[in-house]
């Protein structure tokens, strides 16, 4: 839906159409629910930065994923499964990029009522890289793709990046891709 | 995975983040981000859509080659429907009941609980 600015061409977007706030809204939502502790996103005004060294076409590179391993027991987690916490994983863990392994999104906040985690291509790219590879756009796949582990300490992050980084170096890859879900 | 990208990046290898979540990520602040405006859980691209995750990766991957500094964010110029009303309902306030609140919060006690208790196993 759009507004056009009267005696003009110009043709605005509604004032909600921009990216939606979600520190605010999270914020706000459990504060009405009761909770008196807001939670505090990480911040940091200094940001590395290290320059791609390699032609992508020779490049070797890594995924990184939130998505958890499918746990037969933990109960719903397939499309629109409701939010579920057993899902979750506290461990990196890493799988094959030779093949797409059964990986959900069901123990994290998507949008379940806009969007369903039905096709994993939505929030793993391993097919799409796979076919970047195939097209010489890409050099190589590192030979698995990681897991990283969403919980809400901050330490315990600290302790995951720390291996994550680890196991990249142990691949050899140039560059990495990281797709929260 | 911003701090997880922040950590990789600061050892000498390059990342890029894909992501639906614009606040959070510049917050935190990462070397490179390729920012699709949809619903969350649709950060490499549209569900069945090859064409959209194609260009999703494409862009992510651009973006990895060409950001010229830190803090680099590209906005996908993908639509997820031409109406933007999805985005007022995310934690939509003003349809909560105090019943529902109530409901809500023992729901979040509960999953949290569950959250703890394997947390603490693991």
């Amino acid at each position: 839906m759009t507004t056009t600015v009267p005696g003009t061409k110009a043709v605005f977007a509604e004032d909600y159409d921009v990216p939606i706030s979600y520190m605010e809204r999270t914020r706000d939502y459990y504060v009405a629910l009761g909770y008196d502790n807001p939670y505090r996103w990480a911040s940091f005004t200094e940001v590395p930065f290290a320059p791609l060294r390699t032609p992508l076409s020779l490049a070797r590179v890594g995924l990184i994923t939130t998505a958890a391993p499918y746990q037969p027991g933990a109960g719903d987690q397939g499309p629109r499964a409701p939010y579920n916490a057993a899902a979750k994983f506290y461990q990196v863990y890493s799988v094959t990029t030779d093949s797409v392994a059964d990986l959900r999104i069901s123990h994290v906040g998507y949008d379940r009522l806009h969007t369903s985690a039905a096709d994993i291509n939505t929030y793993l790219p391993l097919t799409r890289l796979r076919e970047a590879v195939a097209a010489g756009r890409i050099g190589a796949l590192a030979p698995r793709l990681h897991g990283s582990p969403t919980n809400r300490s901050h330490r315990a992050t600290e302790t995951g990046a720390a291996e994550l980084l680890h196991r990249c170096r142990k691949d050899g890859v140039d560059a990495v891709v990281l797709v929260p879900s | 995975m911003s701090l997880v990208a922040r950590h990789i990046e600061a050892e000498g290898i390059p990342t890029v983040i894909m992501g639906c979540a614009k606040d959070i990520v510049e917050h935190c602040g990462v070397p490179r981000f390729l920012f699709s405006d949809f619903p969350l859980g649709n950060s490499a691209g549209r569900p069945f859509d090859v064409e959209s995750q194609t260009q999703t990766l494409e862009l992510a991957l651009r973006v990895l080659e060409g950001a010229p500094a830190a803090r680099t964010t590209v906005q996908s110029p993908q639509r997820w429907s031409a109406d933007a009303s999805w985005k007022r309902d995310y934690n939509d306030l003003s349809k909560l009941t105090p019943e529902k609140i109530a409901e809500r919060r023992k729901e979040f006690d509960v999953v949290k609980s569950i959250a703890r208790a394997k947390r603490e196993a693991t």
